[in-house]
């Protein structure tokens, strides 16, 4: 099975049993331009996979994930939905971590962190091979991104 | 009579998604304490009851592996039962966090049953 696939499958698991929300994929793509009214959820890869995993989740349904992650009503961007987008690409890079590396122990992760803007650019300055996959939740699209480093 | 718990993870949101899973799960907690990292835990175990302890391992300030090598030098805290909940699930993490006392580990994601077929014979 290719990363691709399983990142897919991991993503889905992670939302059916954790947020309690089905989600589908919409596309996969090679790149995507600036990230408007976004708050991204990332953690990076070091060892010898090195690279980060990126969370993509326009604020409207940062705020519907985060409501339907703590059965709650969050009408605000705030500390509850950084954490709980931090906590997704938490999730999803300990995923990858197991994809990369069976025995876990050649590839360390970060500590998660978030950014949030009206508007910002994800790239890397390295050469580095991308995976995007854009979701659907049904009240909005977001994507999840793996950079690794070629 | 309930059993207290102690949920240790730098996540507020994952410490109120565990909470809700005990819940869920039927586990009959009198107390859920919650602590942000080793160090907030080890002075919860100090100063209260705890019965057993949930933690994620990849946290700031004190990681889990290092929350269980501190706990396992306190004789007092020592015995407190201990099961990983985190993302890092490698054989080598693992083994690492049960050769420092840790009865187990459950993977996140994770769903109310899970946690209840870990969980349920020490209750």
């Amino acid at each position: 099975m290719e990363i691709e696939d399983k990142i897919i499958d991991a993503t889905k698991e992670i939302f059916s049993s954790m947020v309690m929300m089905e989600i589908e994929v919409k596309e996969v793509m090679e790149d995507h331009g600036p990230l408007t009214d976004t708050i991204t959820g990332l953690i990076g890869l070091a060892g010898t996979h090195k690279g980060v995993l990126g969370i993509h989740t326009p604020y409207h349904v940062a705020m519907a994930i985060t409501s339907s992650f703590l059965g709650m009503d969050v009408d605000e961007i705030n500390e509850d939905v950084h954490d709980a987008v931090g906590e997704l690409a938490n999730m999803l890079g300990g995923n990858v971590k197991s994809i990369l590396s069976e025995k876990g122990r050649d590839i360390d992760l970060s500590l998660p962190s978030t950014i949030a803007g009206s508007q910002y650019n994800f790239q890397s300055d390295k050469q580095v091979e991308k995976i995007i996959i854009r979701f659907d939740t049904g009240q909005g699209d977001f994507m999840v991104e793996l950079d690794l480093e070629k | 009579m309930g059993k207290n718990v102690l949920l240790v993870d730098d996540s507020s949101t994952m410490r109120k998604i565990v909470g809700r899973s005990l819940r869920q799960a039927g586990l009959d907690f009198d107390n859920i304490f919650e602590a942000a990292d080793g160090i907030e835990a080890l002075e919860v175990l100090e100063n209260e009851h705890v019965d057993i302890v949930l933690s994620d391992i990849n946290m700031p300030n004190m990681d889990g592996i290092s929350f269980l090598r501190e706990k396992q030098s306190r004789d007092n805290v020592k015995d407190i039962p201990v099961f990983m909940i985190s993302t890092e699930t490698g054989d080598d993490i693992i083994g690492e966090a049960k050769s420092l006392g840790a009865l187990g580990a459950i993977k996140k994601p994770f769903t109310p049953d899970k946690v209840n077929e870990v969980l349920g014979p020490l209750m």
